[in-house]
């Protein structure tokens, strides 16, 4: 854990020394992951913690994605699979695999993700609206990132948190 | 304003505690209508809240209790006796004031609600001056109160001496000469305190020689009885003293024992302190779990003794603390049992029955929560009984019962839980009665009103939409109200057991758990899944062979001692992925719930644990026979077991495929065709190794599965892909090693035959022994020929000669 979180913050560092941004109003603090083959970003405030996997219990009635409960320092808190939930397949949990805990309000819940990337400086003016096809209430895009070499996409935390079975 | 809030807040808790009193004190009044002790508790109510509320300037309420204070007060001199006409003008009254102090509470204001009606009656109770009008005309319009109440209050108490009638007069002398009398008294008190010896003085020339030393050391002489009605103006000076010595003597010791022993604390903090203790449970559930493994570990160990002594404090400790805080939660039931002598006496009244009320118990206590929760199901209850139980005097008396019938309602202490129990001597439930009801209103069928119990058919009761009253009645036979009572109890995790006899009576119990924070579960097991089922749905576990399961119209069912329990399996309801079954043996766990039954089927019992419990939180709620969450000792986290969500689940469940499942495997596993039906799986770390043993069994033709390592090994076992005929086990293995494997493999009844092969290079006799523990039927040791190998394959998967 320490040793990716030296990256990260190597690598975070880097970046601002890069783009010389400075912690204006301006700008959005993310956390970058993959998931599949893609990579997506949530608002680093959003996110209470990340973790390494460990074991969960699973939770009957409720759709594929949502693999169950784990117990977080006292607190029994829902894991949700994302790749089930964008509908890839399943795979194995590696090395990589973390689980974000998100918060929004009272609401918190683990997400199942493929890798983390690194925390992603980005100025407002930068993040565009989500292509039309998919930019409704009910999406749970955010917009796009764009970034020098590539785009990510921004999700919302409030919609990942809502229960939509 | 902040100020006045607070005020207001102390103003209503204070008030709403002394009429939840106050309706037990009027009742008991009514039938012993002499009891002065009583009469002047109650008529300091009405004072104490009429002057609170005048400072609040809440006149409407300020107005009534004045009323009421007038009518009381003549009672308490003996002016005015109470029969049950006056009595239903008090008691009306009194509702109003708590309608008036409901409504201050939602809007810290007491408009709204029309006093004018019964305070014309109360002021013709009290003596028909006819000075009515006044605040009748007044409350039309609610503004001109604030001015004319007050006015109205002072008139009558300072001008208005000559109007007065001679009782009131009299009333007024005494009041006046009270607080004199009181003042003096308190002076004294003081001196006497002081050091100082007072001489005996009558303190007003007309009084007779005072007992007043006696009242300061010993408990005052029960009050005389009341004089008759009306006695001259001047003469009741003898009786003033003795009247006022209780009053003065009792607030004074009230006083200075209540302060000291009781402190007001927001119900929020105690929930937080629930919490923590939660987590402190967990905490220690954990530590005994660590310590068992270490005792195992480092058996005979010096320190151990040590650890162990810790570990049993810490223990100890926590569970006296956690019953210490469930205390501070605990409010004695007696909180809600005083509503109903009122409410027996306003039924009885209505329906034109006697009937008595005996409470016992009321001192037992229960969580706050659970408190606040069973009051509806009894009023429901004691109402039915009112109602449908007790039969009318004439009919009592036909029968040759006593004319007055008889409630009897208490609460005791029984093991873990509460048992609240509503017994009275009425008609009794006809069972027959009950069925054909039912039947009318197509709640149950011809056959199940044939094959049911009376115990199922006093359940009949509870199914909404049921009524048994001939007529509908204010009181009740709405068909809501038992539905209701079931389904509150069980929300509690409590069960109702009813029993009774045709024209004697019925008993109706309520067993609730003491709290709902934490409870005492059963740990079941099926599969790899732990399910918690709190203990207090728990009738008995039963082992059963799996031969004793019936099916009976596609459901399963077992007879269990001379009833027929229907059957449903944990792992049918919870959608558990059932892989290896096959045992002969079941366990089932008898549900009850109320009146009904059912035998839950798991693979294990694990054990009684104390449990706390956890919400899954907004976003896994509502599962439908889930009820939360719990922490286990090793941190994982086990679902609790909702018992009335899972009986109505079981309904909708088809018999169980526990039968077919465990022939299916050793069926198609018997069948070998040709060489390739053979399966083995090779399980070793080394890839090198793994592919010599799959060069060595290949010419054989037979389908080989390969597996990393032991944890690997199980999971493609348990997957249920292929059905092997032997396994090849290295010993040396990360995350799980060939032992344990082979161990865990033999847990599972349909591979208790499964050979197992050790392939290692550890040659010890000990390693050798460790293994034929563990389940293995050969040892072959590295390095070894290919040919060798594949005899030994051979021979234990019975290999048939004609493919070779």
């Amino acid at each position: 854990m320490s040793d990716k979180l030296k990256q990260i913050i190597d690598k975070q560092g880097a970046q601002q020394a890069d783009t010389g941004l400075d912690q204006s109003d301006d700008i959005v603090q993310l956390v970058g992951f993959i998931i599949g083959e893609e990579e997506y970003a949530v608002p680093i405030l959003a996110i209470q913690e990340i973790i390494k996997p460990f074991s969960w219990t699973r939770v009957p009635q409720v759709p594929p994605y949502v693999l169950g409960v784990f117990n977080l320092r006292g607190a029994v808190i829902p894991l949700i699979d994302l790749r089930a939930k964008f509908g890839l397949q399943s795979k194995k949990q590696s090395d990589e695999t973390r689980f974000i805990v998100m918060r929004h309000g009272e609401d918190v819940a683990g997400f199942v993700i493929d890798r983390l990337t690194m925390a992603i400086r980005i100025k407002k003016e930068n993040i565009g609206a989500a292509p039309d096809t998919m930019n409704s209430e009910d999406s749970m895009i955010d917009g796009v990132g764009k970034q020098e070499d590539k785009i990510i996409t921004l999700l919302k935390v409030n919609k990942l948190l809502e229960r939509d079975f | 304003m902040d100020e006045f809030q607070e005020i207001l807040q102390d103003f209503l808790v204070e008030s709403f505690e002394l009429v939840e009193k106050l309706d037990e004190d009027l009742v008991e009044l009514e039938s012993n209508p002499e009891d002065l002790e009583l009469l002047n508790g109650i008529f300091r109510v009405a004072h104490t809240v009429k002057g609170a509320s005048s400072f609040l300037n809440f006149d409407v309420l300020t107005h009534l209790t004045h009323h009421m204070e007038d009518v009381l007060n003549k009672a308490r001199h003996g002016d005015l006796i109470l029969t049950p006409d006056i009595m239903d003008v008090v008691l009306e009254s009194i509702d109003l004031m708590k309608e008036l102090l409901n409504v201050i509470r939602d809007t810290s204001a007491d408009a709204g609600v029309d006093v004018a009606a019964c305070v014309a009656r109360l002021d013709k109770v009290s003596g028909g001056t006819g000075e009515v009008e006044t605040p009748a005309a007044v409350e039309a319009a609610p503004e001109p109160v604030v001015e004319k109440a007050p006015a109205a209050e002072a008139e009558e108490e300072e001008l208005d001496y000559d109007s007065m009638d001679p009782d009131e007069i009299e009333a007024e002398i005494e009041r006046l000469l009270n607080q004199r009398q009181d003042e003096d008294k308190a002076k004294r008190a003081a001196k006497i305190a002081a050091g100082e010896s007072v001489p005996d003085m009558p303190v007003t020339p007309s009084e007779e020689p005072e007992p007043e030393p006696k009242i300061e050391t010993a408990p005052p002489p029960p009050p005389p009885p009341p004089p008759p009605p009306a006695p001259k103006p001047v003469t009741p000076k003898p009786v003033t003293p003795k009247v006022e010595e209780p009053k003065a003597a009792a607030p004074a010791k009230r006083a200075s024992a209540t302060v000291e022993q009781t402190i007001r604390v927001d119900v929020k903090r105690l929930d937080h302190l629930m919490n923590l203790i939660g987590e402190l449970v967990l905490a220690k559930n954990r530590l005994i779990k660590i310590n068992d493994d270490v005792e195992e570990r480092y058996e005979g160990e010096e320190f151990l003794e040590e650890l162990n002594q810790v570990v049993s404090i810490v223990s100890l400790v926590t569970t006296d603390l956690q019953i210490a805080v469930m205390k501070t939660r605990m409010l004695p039931i007696g909180k809600v049992f005083n509503k109903f002598p009122r409410m027996i006496r306003d039924l009885s009244r209505e329906l034109s029955k006697d009937i008595e009320l005996v409470i016992s118990g009321e001192d037992t206590e229960l969580d706050k929560s659970i408190v606040e929760e069973i009051g509806d199901p009894l009023v429901h209850i004691i109402r039915n009984s009112c109602d449908h139980g007790v039969e009318t005097p004439a009919i009592r008396t036909a029968a040759g019962k006593d004319a007055k019938g008889t409630i009897d309602l208490k609460a005791y202490n029984e093991g873990n839980q509460i048992v609240i129990q509503i017994d009275d001597d009425g008609k009794g439930l006809d069972t027959d009665m009950l069925k054909n009801k039912s039947l009318e209103k197509g709640i149950i069928t011809e056959k199940e009103a044939d094959n049911m119990s009376d115990k199922e058919a006093f359940g009949l009761i509870f199914k909404p939409g049921f009524s048994t009253a001939a007529a509908v009645t204010s009181v009740s036979g709405r068909g809501v109200g038992m539905d209701v009572v079931k389904t509150n109890i069980e929300k509690l995790n409590g069960m109702i057991d009813i029993e009774s006899t045709l024209g004697s009576g019925t008993s109706i119990k309520l067993k609730i758990p003491l709290t709902l924070a934490i409870i005492q579960a059963l740990l079941v097991g099926v599969q790899e899944e732990y399910y918690a089922i709190p203990l207090a749905s728990v009738l008995e576990t039963v082992r059963i062979s799996t031969d004793e399961i019936y099916t009976v119209e596609g459901k399963s069912v077992m007879r269990l001692r001379d009833e027929v329990l229907s059957l449903v399996h944990i792992g049918d309801i919870f959608e558990v992925e059932r892989i290896l079954d096959g045992s002969e043996h079941a366990y089932v766990v008898v549900l009850g719930l109320g009146t009904s039954k059912i035998g839950l089927i798991v693979d294990t019992l694990v054990g009684q644990e104390e449990i706390v419990i956890k919400s899954l939180g907004d976003y896994l709620k509502g599962i439908e026979g889930i009820a939360g969450a719990t922490i286990r000792g090793d941190g994982g986290v086990t679902l609790i077991v909702d018992v009335v969500a899972l009986m109505q689940m079981a309904k909708n469940v088809k018999a169980t495929a526990l039968i077919e499942s465990s022939s299916s495997g050793s069926a198609a596993s018997n069948e070998k065709s040709k060489a390739s039906d053979y399966t083995v799986m090779i399980v070793d770390d080394s890839k090198t190794d793994r592919t010599i043993m799959r060069k060595a069994l290949e010419p054989m033709g037979i389908t080989l599965v390969e597996a990393n390592d032991g944890q690997e090994a199980l999971n493609v076992l348990k997957s249920g892909d292929y059905n092997f005929d032997a396994m090849l086990i290295d010993i040396e293995m990360p995350r799980m090693d060939g032992y344990t494997l082979a161990g865990e493999i033999k847990k599972y009844n349909k591979y208790k035959n499964l050979p197992l092969i050790a392939v290692t290079s550890r040659t010890g006799k000990s390693d050798r022994m460790r293994g034929v523990e563990s389940g293995m039927v050969e040892y072959i040791t590295k390095p070894y020929s290919a040919d060798y190998l594949a005899s030994v394959v051979q021979r234990n998967v019975n290999f048939k000669s004609e493919f070779l």
